[in-house]
């Protein structure tokens, strides 16, 4: 059942760093993907970089770990580690709030 | 570069004098060696010594991966010491691994993008060496032992398969116990442990390498002695335990020459002398005294100044007639202003080796080493400081070094940042106030090898230069200032008045006494007149019993009773008689 589109999304950017199919890497994109669906209010604008086949952009970013989630917009620019099973934590850290869970 | 040695297990050779015939000839090569050491202990040091001179004297790239220190702080550091590590920079990559603490930690992480990106920069450069510095700095954001564990090996089957020549190097315990304890499965994981310690020993600094395990190699398992000289870590010969006794017996001013009289003589030269006080209490004051002294000798001084401008120090102290300007015109004193926060402890010391080695130092003055670290119990600060005071000491260097410390008595256990123990004199100024003034007193803690006056000196600033007041004490406390002209007036009065009291005292028991004796007398004459009347009233009694009787037989007669009733009575009658 799906509700009529609000009169204005408000506009997420990501870049996440992951590492092939490593366990972590894996989760942590389910984990995004789940809590994205659940925020309707937002549109996500989500690009994935695999550290494995380009290690260059995360070098320059310096990404130590995988997987690493950097918030690109709105700003402040703000980065996350980790496999993002932590909710309350990312929810913090992309700005959202429980009120505008759909 | 690879040295074959016995079989199957080559060496790289560490360019570090004295460590390469420890180990046996140098680091396994393409294998891991794990170094564990304490805050200050020379860890960086060691690992940037391996990669300068892998570049230098084998054409070898290196890797650097920094997770404590900025790329830049680590470059700064290397080009203190005599590497020249200007020109070796296109062989050496420095990877700023540092995670910011402001990164949100939102569950299970792995090295696999570190990996990914150093095996990216490797294969870039060619490395052949490769240094991961403060990988415990890493580890403690995984939180987790077991997940530590996972990861370390994950790198170390890495590293393996990389082909390049590793080091490892972690913060841990201060001896090798708490080391080993910390960090097993990372030594495990090891081919080769090097641990590196940096203590205390009867009141000197002590450095000290191990090599605790060794896969295959013929290394020696003692400790030896190492120092950090200009050309960087130097173990065994020329160490500073037997630099240590070419200690001076001659003695330099202190610019000041009642502090000269207190210390029977001044300062020992190469000698390290600690100033501690509260802000304003005239600690950088006594510093350019020393440093105003030095210069007339035609030594040269390094004065290196936290915060605080060289003009600013010129001018203050200006105010009280000592005069710097000259002598830093002269060349004879050099004054340098660091600043505190923009890099680490350790960084502070490789600059101030590099200042002292620039400007041929026979003197080094820091003010304040406080401003290392702006709480207290910090490790780095600590290591740094002992380091400093170690620095000058090995090279025959007298340091004059103040410390912020507050009002609080000296021989509390907040010593400032552990150098009191190294320190071979140590001064405390106080604030003390009393009557409405602050005055600054001078107390010698302590003097290595030097009768020294225990007494407290307050210190006069004028514009003439520095005196002290000898100390005037009064129910065993140390009077200053006006207090003190007021004191010894008061006493005179005192004294007087006290006499008039005593001859006061006197009459009052003389007069008591006096009355004392009346009154006894009146006492006496009180008894008789008792006594008297206590006689009469006997003779009373008596004869009143007596008349009763009478009246009673006379009752009896004229009754007729019978003999039984009377004989009580004729009994009583006989017993009077």
């Amino acid at each position: 059942m799906k509700r009529a589109a609000p009169p204005k999304k408000r506009q997420l950017r990501l870049r996440l760093y992951v590492a092939g199919e490593a366990p972590n890497s894996v989760a942590a994109i389910r984990h995004l993907r789940v809590l994205l669906a659940d925020y309707p209010s937002h549109v996500a604008e989500l690009e994935i970089i695999d550290v494995l086949q380009h290690p260059e952009p995360g070098a320059r970013e310096g990404v130590l770990v995988t997987p690493t989630m950097i918030k690109l917009a709105p700003l402040p620019e703000r980065r996350i580690i980790g496999n993002l099973k932590d909710t309350e934590a990312l929810i913090s850290m992309l700005g959202l709030t429980e009120s505008e869970r759909g | 570069m690879v040295k074959q040695n016995k079989g199957c297990i080559r060496y790289v050779p560490t360019g570090i004098v004295g460590f390469d015939e420890v180990i046996g000839g140098g680091l396994p090569a393409e294998r891991i060696t794990v170094v564990l050491g304490g805050a200050g202990s020379g860890k960086t040091i060691f690992g940037a010594q391996l990669l300068a001179a892998g570049a230098r004297d084998h054409a070898e790239a290196g890797l650097f991966v920094a997770f404590e220190e900025s790329a830049k702080a680590i470059f700064e550091n290397a080009a203190t010491f005599t590497w020249n590590i200007d020109s070796l920079r296109s062989k050496i990559e420095v990877l700023d691994a540092r995670l910011s603490e402001s990164v949100v930690h939102g569950g299970d992480f792995d090295l696999l993008g570190l990996l990914a990106v150093i095996g990216a920069k490797a294969k870039a450069t060619g490395a052949k060496r490769i240094v991961l510095d403060g990988l415990d700095v890493l580890l403690g954001h995984l939180g987790d032992s077991a997940l530590a564990r996972r990861e370390v090996f994950r790198l170390r089957d890495w590293l393996h398969v990389s082909g390049m020549t590793a080091v490892i190097t972690a913060k841990a315990g201060a001896d090798e116990a708490q080391a080993a304890s910390d960090y097993d499965f990372l030594q495990f994981m090891a081919d080769c442990v090097v641990t590196m310690q940096h203590r205390v020993v009867a009141g000197t600094a002590l450095r000290l390498i191990r090599v605790a395990k060794c896969r295959g190699g013929a290394h020696s398992a003692n400790e030896f002695p190492f120092s950090i000289t200009d050309a960087g870590i130097e173990v065994g010969a020329g160490s500073n335990t037997e630099l240590r006794h070419v200690v001076s017996a001659r003695r330099v001013s202190s610019g000041m020459e009642r502090l000269d009289g207190m210390l029977s003589g001044g300062y020992y030269r190469g000698s390290s002398t600690l100033i501690t006080g509260a802000p304003g209490t005239a600690k950088t004051t006594l510093a350019a005294a020393f440093a105003d002294a030095a210069s007339r000798r035609k030594e040269r001084t390094l004065f290196v100044s936290f915060d605080e401008a060289p003009e600013q120090i010129v001018r203050n102290v200006e105010s009280i007639g000592i005069h710097l300007a000259p002598h830093i015109r002269a060349g004879t004193l050099k004054i340098y202003s660091l600043r505190s926060r923009v890099a680490s402890p350790e960084a502070h010391v490789a600059s101030i080796r590099a200042l002292l080695r620039e400007h041929r130092a026979d003197n080094l003055i820091v003010d304040p080493i406080s401003a290392l670290a702006p709480r207290s119990g910090n490790a780095d600060a600590e290591g740094a400081a002992v380091h400093i005071v170690d620095l000058a000491k090995t090279q025959g260097i007298t340091s004059v070094i103040t410390s912020l410390l507050g009002n609080a008595a000296p021989l509390t256990k907040e010593t400032p940042i552990g150098i009191s123990t190294i320190a071979d004199t140590w001064m405390h100024l106080a604030y003390v106030v009393n009557g409405g003034e602050r005055n600054r007193a001078l107390t010698i803690v302590k003097s290595r090898g030097t009768g020294h006056s225990n007494q407290v000196r307050e210190l006069v600033l004028t514009s003439a230069g520095i005196t002290f007041a000898d100390v005037y004490s009064v129910d065993g406390e140390v009077l200053m200032g006006t207090l003190r002209w007021q004191t010894e007036n008061e006493q005179g009065r005192l004294r007087k008045s006290a006499k008039r009291d005593a001859e006061f005292r006197q009459r009052e028991a003389e007069l008591a006494v006096a009355e004392t004796k009346v009154r006894a007398q009146a006492v006496v004459v009180e008894q008789a007149v008792r006594e008297a009347t206590l006689e009469r009233l006997k003779l009373d009694r008596e004869s009143d019993v007596s008349q009763t009787a009478t009246q009673n037989l006379e009752l009896l007669h004229r009754r007729g009773d019978d003999d039984l009733r009377v004989a009580p009575l004729q009994k009583a009658k006989r017993s009077r008689r």
